[in-house]
């Protein structure tokens, strides 16, 4: 594998509008829930990116976040708990002309899905995973996950947690992801923006939404006013911006990576068929 | 006086080369127009430790472990001793060994095989020309062991050629020197072992894994997600380059988690695809296979069985895996299982697995064992394929919204590609509407499961269900690595008079019951022979009510291998 930036993403070819990519279906998730701007935001975002609906796969897990797929217009393939990278790999692997696009939740891709986020980061193959960050397990009814806060009180484990909350923007850098973004729920717009540069970014993007449980952690509610625009700036060099997500608040919005790794390498061309393999069995008399 | 076939042990502490000798003396033997079959033991020690091959040649072809070895050839003693009980020797048995390789040893001697003594170490090398002359000893032996059968020099030279292509002309004709020096020894034995003239055919050299492995790429498997695992790993190392040179993809998964689903993700895109692993691996994958089997997503997943539970014995076999296989998972998850009856069969189990995943949009679970996978055996060509099946991904009903998971009609449902324009569905493992969204309610419920069954009652093997092999009142009935030792149980005891069917079921999921009773017609005595403690197939059989009450199992643990003496002992 070089080292150098491949073809990037086709360019629009169609004129689409956000509703053409809703399914219509109604959401299961509560009033309020951030998920529905992140739905919004997908919406906008690929009518913006141009390309037709049956061009995209939406890949998913379990949770209440890993419902999206069912809500857009677009292909989709609603997995097991955790599962989502590994199935969305091995589609984009197969079929490098679809918008292949990875969704869920904090739990699905970080506690059940944790080790294929960092191999689906060190494969770096050409799409977007975006997780909505809620800090809880939503659809099992609230209990802490990696980037609950240590001392959030529940029932399962009262008095908190009391475990150090995952970083996931520092593992995505370190391990190996060529774009890495936070963003808001609370600003459909601004997100939107951050999903077209990701899908046009080459290699593995990933981007963490911060994307409140109004009904598990109402206190989230509050986000919308401690997010604010990264004072970072686009960090090229990994060890920096390592650095700055682990020092950062966890409420800076916007690209905090973008890498020049190359994605993996395309499948060849075949070079022999079926026949010549079986001849190296055949033993001559 | 000729004999119709020979089964010979090359062993020796690491670095001796047994397993060389073993091969050249193998495809030699293939060149020469036999059939054959090796299989290997291997010490404690991870890689380059003390190791034999077990090689029988023979003028038909080969299915079973013998009895029996005629031939254990020492290329020394270094910790050898160890392989005694997984090689039966008895007073028939030649014991062929350097004497200055010390006395043989006891656990070897009480076979009372007649010891025989040949010098392969030549005294008057000094330790330099020793270290040079390195393995050679294991090319004079197997030059020695052809010449003893009548295998002729040149297919020796062919094999050698074959074995060592790459490695430089010196050090080819260093090792043909080697087994020709050990042809030139043959002669001054006290011994007859010359195999009768073989029917002369260009044949097949392969293993079982690879078969499997080739079958899967006929069928047009060109997506392997994978991870590694003992005795499923030469498999997927045999298939990576081929796969990557007809234009595919093998991915190394960072858990089987990761492989099955990458596996299922491949397939949702078009690309028919297959997973490898052995027991602890599949127990991971189980339960992306309710999802495959719920989304209705095709896939292949080869299980090479070794013995279990938990880590058990990574490179030994076992048929433990059976009920993991056609039970294992939650829910009502109907799946199709396939067991391939020979290596030969291999091939056509795997290619067949494909069309039928493919086809009824299922998995499909391919049972190998390690006694399969890792038999090297001479076969004839496979040329009788399965007629190809395609997957159904055109002739959606009109009408909106498209009903991906459609009840009512045919069972198998239009499953558009993505990428195709105005059809796009959602794979959905949760309970779903015909439409493919999410849906809670019981009918729905009770219409989406019968809609999979109704795939599995209308699947109609046809021929591939099995085999049934010979008459009489008498069935054994088998799978996988047990069958070919029950075909030779039944052979000897046809020559004595009792005559004996042998019923090997291909298709284990859904039961074929019509043409397994069909097989029954007029049997009186029904033994079902497996390798596992619990009678897996045994309690399958019994369930489906295939087999009656007064059946008899013989049902033990791997890892030794049924041998035929065992189960005619069972029959007679
Ligand atoms: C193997 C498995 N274990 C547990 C569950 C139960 N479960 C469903 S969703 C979920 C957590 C979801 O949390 P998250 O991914 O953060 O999604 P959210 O609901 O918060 O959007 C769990 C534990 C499951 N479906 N499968
Ligand atoms: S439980 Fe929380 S995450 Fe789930 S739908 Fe309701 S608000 Fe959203
Ligand atoms: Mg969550």
């Amino acid at each position: 594998m070089t080292d150098t930036i491949v073809a990037a993403t086709e360019q629009p070819h169609c004129v689409f509008d956000a509703k053409d990519f809703s399914s219509g279906a109604h959401p299961v998730w509560c009033p309020g829930c951030g998920d529905y701007g992140v739905l919004a935001a997908l919406e906008r975002a690929l009518a913006r990116q141009g390309r037709p609906p049956h061009e995209v796969v939406l890949v998913s897990g379990i949770g209440c976040s890993s419902r999206l797929p069912g809500y857009m217009s677009t292909y989709g393939f609603h997995g097991v708990h955790g599962r989502a990278l590994p199935v969305a790999t091995g589609l984009k692997l197969t079929r490098p002309d679809l918008e292949v696009i990875a969704v869920g939740g904090d739990g699905d891709g970080y506690s059940i899905g944790g080790n294929h986020f960092i191999h689906a980061c060190r494969r770096n193959v050409d799409m977007l995973y975006l997780v909505m960050d809620n800090r809880v397990y939503g659809m099992t009814k609230g209990q802490p996950s990696p980037t609950t806060e240590a001392d959030w009180d529940s029932d399962i484990a009262p008095g908190g947690i009391g475990l150090r909350p995952f970083n996931p923007l520092a593992v995505a850098i370190a391990s190996g992801a060529n774009y890495v973004a936070r963003g808001f729920s609370g600003d459909p717009n601004g997100l939107a923006d951050l999903i077209v540069d990701a899908i046009r970014w080459p290699g593995f993007a990933f981007i963490e939404v911060l994307s409140p449980c109004v009904t598990f952690r109402p206190e989230q509610r509050e986000w919308k006013k401690m997010v604010r625009p990264s004072a970072i700036s686009v960090e090229q060099d990994r060890a920096a911006a390592t650095a700055l997500v682990l020092a950062d608040d966890g409420f800076s919005m916007g690209v905090l990576y973008r890498g020049d790794r190359a994605s993996i390498a395309p499948a060849l061309k075949p070079e022999i068929t079926v026949a010549d393999v079986e001849r190296e069995f055949m033993v001559a008399v | 006086m000729t004999r119709a076939s020979i089964a010979v042990v090359f062993a020796g502490s690491g670095g001796s080369g047994a397993m060389t000798a073993g091969a050249v003396f193998l495809r030699a033997a293939a060149h020469a127009g036999y059939y054959g079959m090796m299989t290997q033991l291997f010490g404690a020690q991870v890689r380059g430790g003390e190791s034999a091959s077990l090689v029988q040649v023979s003028i038909a072809p080969i299915e079973t472990q013998p009895d029996c070895y005629d031939l254990f050839v020492a290329l020394d003693w270094d910790k050898v001793e160890q392989f005694a009980a997984e090689i039966p020797l008895d007073d028939r048995s030649i014991i062929l060994a350097d004497p200055a390789s010390g006395p043989v040893p006891p656990g070897i001697a009480k076979s009372k095989g007649r010891v025989v003594a040949l010098a392969m170490n030549n005294p008057d090398e000094n330790k330099l020309e020793r270290a040079l002359r390195g393995k050679r000893i294991n090319m004079f032996a197997a030059g020695c062991v052809c010449a003893l059968t009548g295998i002729a020099e040149s297919d020796v030279k062919a094999a050698i050629d074959t074995i060592f292509d790459g490695k430089g002309a010196d050090l080819i004709a260093a090792n043909a020197a080697g087994a020709a020096l050990g042809a030139r020894a043959a002669p001054a034995l006290p011994l007859d072992l010359r195999l009768e003239p073989p029917r002369k055919a260009a044949r097949w050299l392969i293993n079982g894994n690879q078969a499997v492995a080739f079958g899967a790429l006929r069928g047009g498997v060109r997506f392997v997600g994978c991870y590694p695992i003992t005795p499923a790993t030469d498999l997927v190392e045999w298939l990576a380059p081929h796969l990557i040179k007809l234009g595919g993809r093998l991915v190394l998964g960072e858990d089987e988690l990761a492989s099955v689903n990458m596996t299922l993700g491949a397939s949702y895109g078009g690309t028919p695809a297959m997973t490898v692993t052995s027991g602890p691996g599949f127990s991971l994958m189980i339960e992306t296979l309710g999802l495959a089997v719920a989304a209705e997503i095709p896939f292949v997943l080869v299980d090479v069985m070794r013995a279990g539970p938990s880590t058990g014995i990574a490179s030994k076999t076992e048929q433990s895996d059976i009920n993991l296989a056609v039970y294992g998972g939650h829910g009502d998850a109907p799946r199709i299982v396939l067991a391939p009856v020979s290596v030969a069969d291999c091939v056509n189990t795997g290619e067949y697995a494909v069309y039928v995943a493919e086809s009824l949009q299922t998995p499909v679970i391919v049972l190998s064992d390690q006694a399969l996978g890792q038999a090297t055996t001479v076969i004839d060509p496979s040329a009788q394929r399965p007629a190809p099946l395609a997957r159904r991904v055109n002739g959606v009903a009109p009408g909106k919204p498209f009903k991906r998971y459609a009840t009512g009609g045919d069972p198998v449902t239009p499953m558009p590609l993505p990428g195709t324009p105005h059809l796009e569905w959602v794979a959905e493992g949760l309970t779903h509407n015909e439409a493919g969204l999410p849906a809670s309610g019981a009918a729905m419920h009770v219409a989406q499961i019968d809609k999979r069954a109704k795939k599995f009652s209308q699947f109609d093997p046809g021929d591939h269900w099995g085999e049934v092999w010979g008459e009489g009142d008498v069935a054994i009935i088998a799978i996988g690595s047990t069958i070919g030792p029950a075909r030779e149980a039944a052979n000897r005891l046809a020559a004595g008079g009792q005559k004996v069917r042998v019923i090997a079921l291909r298709v284990l999921s859904p039961l074929p019951l019509a043409a397994l009773t069909r097989a029954l017609d007029g049997v009186r005595r029904i033994i079902v022979v497996e390798q596992n403690h619990g009678a897996q197939l045994y309690h399958y059989l019994l369930g489906h009510k295939a087999i009656p009450l007064s059946a008899e199992s013989v049902a033990r643990p791997g890892p030794a291998p049924f041998r035929p003496s065992e189960i005619a002992s069972h029959v007679a």
